[in-house]
């Protein structure tokens, strides 16, 4: 009963409406006969109804329209400043149709811009992480190291056996600085 | 003789200004009651209802007639009024003082719907719980409580289903019922 009760109640508003079919609208029908909570529900909304259109339809009335027309036509020939025009297209283009199509065409339009950045400014590197590989090892604690690169631009990887000079250090970049021995 | 809003609209298309106006007197009313419903202030919705209708001439020519004519119209009218109800929001003192004035005049007996009836609380109620709605709740409200639309029309102007326009109807009639649960 409680459950039919929730059912009625989600759709009186559609059934006082008119926009239930007839099998629903006659179930709702039903129920409010035997429900006298579903009734009260029912009497709530149609009171509700009625001060809605009292106060949405009979307030504004007593408006005048006389003028109405003459402001439309006085828009429609004054001329309009350029940005005007500019920021209403703009605005309908931000309508949510608008938007399905205008989304994945910023995106592309990003994205190309990136690339082409690149190709334009060769140093940059805006549009993929190259992820390149550098690490160093020490193979045997006196000085033998073992040094590996790998590029993948070319796809090329470089495996470098040296050893250090007595007293260097073991940072990275002063090891790229001393001589490989084979 | 009577033409019909699609055959205003070809003339109009044409370049009759004059079919324009017609239009314009048919459904002015209609349109500002639509955006005073969602704006609350007379002269603001007379201001966006007659740029309603600005809009409506320059797209004109675009319209197939896919749709009603007033349909389409009511389509711009609630976008436009959404868009203003937003920007007001925006400006909490102003609104607050617009809403003063509508309940003022609302109170000068001669306009007041309520004049008769025992519960004035209820109409200021109301007045204030409508604003309180989303502006998507109080435009399917409107549109089915002024208008009287039906659900696929309301559907059709707003841009949803007929299943959202019945869930939207039933979510801010509970809205509006929990505030003035003392006054039904």
């Amino acid at each position: 009963m409680i459950k039919r009760c929730e059912n009625t109640r989600d759709r009186i508003g559609a059934w006082m409406d008119g926009e239930l079919s007839g099998s629903e609208a006659e179930e709702i029908r039903v129920h409010l006969e035997s429900c006298r909570a579903c009734r009260e529900e029912r009497r709530q909304l149609e009171k509700l109804q009625a001060s809605l259109k009292a106060v949405l339809v009979a307030g504004p009335s007593n408006v005048s329209f006389e003028r109405f027309w003459s402001g439309v036509e006085q828009r429609i020939s004054r001329k309009r400043a350029w940005h005007e025009d500019f920021f209403g297209w703009v605005h309908d283009l931000m309508t949510p149709p608008q938007l399905a199509w205008l989304v994945p065409a910023v995106i592309i339009l990003v994205l190309t811009g990136v690339f082409s950045l690149e190709s334009f400014f060769p140093g940059a590197r805006l549009a993929v992480q190259r992820n390149n590989f550098a690490a160093v090892e020490s193979i045997d604690g006196f000085g033998r190291n073992v040094a590996v690169l790998r590029e993948n631009e070319t796809r090329t990887t470089i495996i470098w056996l040296y050893q250090n000079q007595e007293g260097e250090d073991e940072s990275i970049g002063e090891k790229s600085e001393s001589s490989p021995s084979f | 003789m009577e033409f019909s809003d699609w055959d205003l609209v070809q003339k109009c298309q044409a370049g009759e200004t004059s079919a324009f106006q017609e239009l314009v007197l048919r459904y002015q009313q209609k349109i500002f009651m639509v955006v005073l419903g969602l704006l609350r202030d007379r002269e603001d919705s007379m201001d966006v209802a007659q740029e309603v209708f600005f809009r409506a001439y320059r797209k004109i020519k675009g319209f197939k007639g896919g749709s009603s004519f007033y349909t389409w119209l009511y389509r711009i009218a609630v976008n436009m009024a959404i868009d203003s109800h937003r920007r007001q929001k925006r400006n909490p003192l102003e609104f607050r003082e617009n809403m003063d004035r509508v309940l003022e005049e609302q109170n000068e007996v001669e306009k007041d719907p309520f004049s008769n009836a025992h519960d004035q609380e209820l109409r200021a109620g109301l007045t204030a719980a409508i604003n309180d709605l989303t502006a998507e709740h109080k435009a399917v409200i409107i549109l089915r409580t002024v208008e009287g639309l039906s659900y696929k029309d309301i559907g059709e102007i707003l841009g949803c289903s007929e299943g959202t326009v019945m869930s939207r109807l039933h979510y801010a009639r509970k809205k509006l019922q929990g505030k003035l649960k003392a006054f039904l």
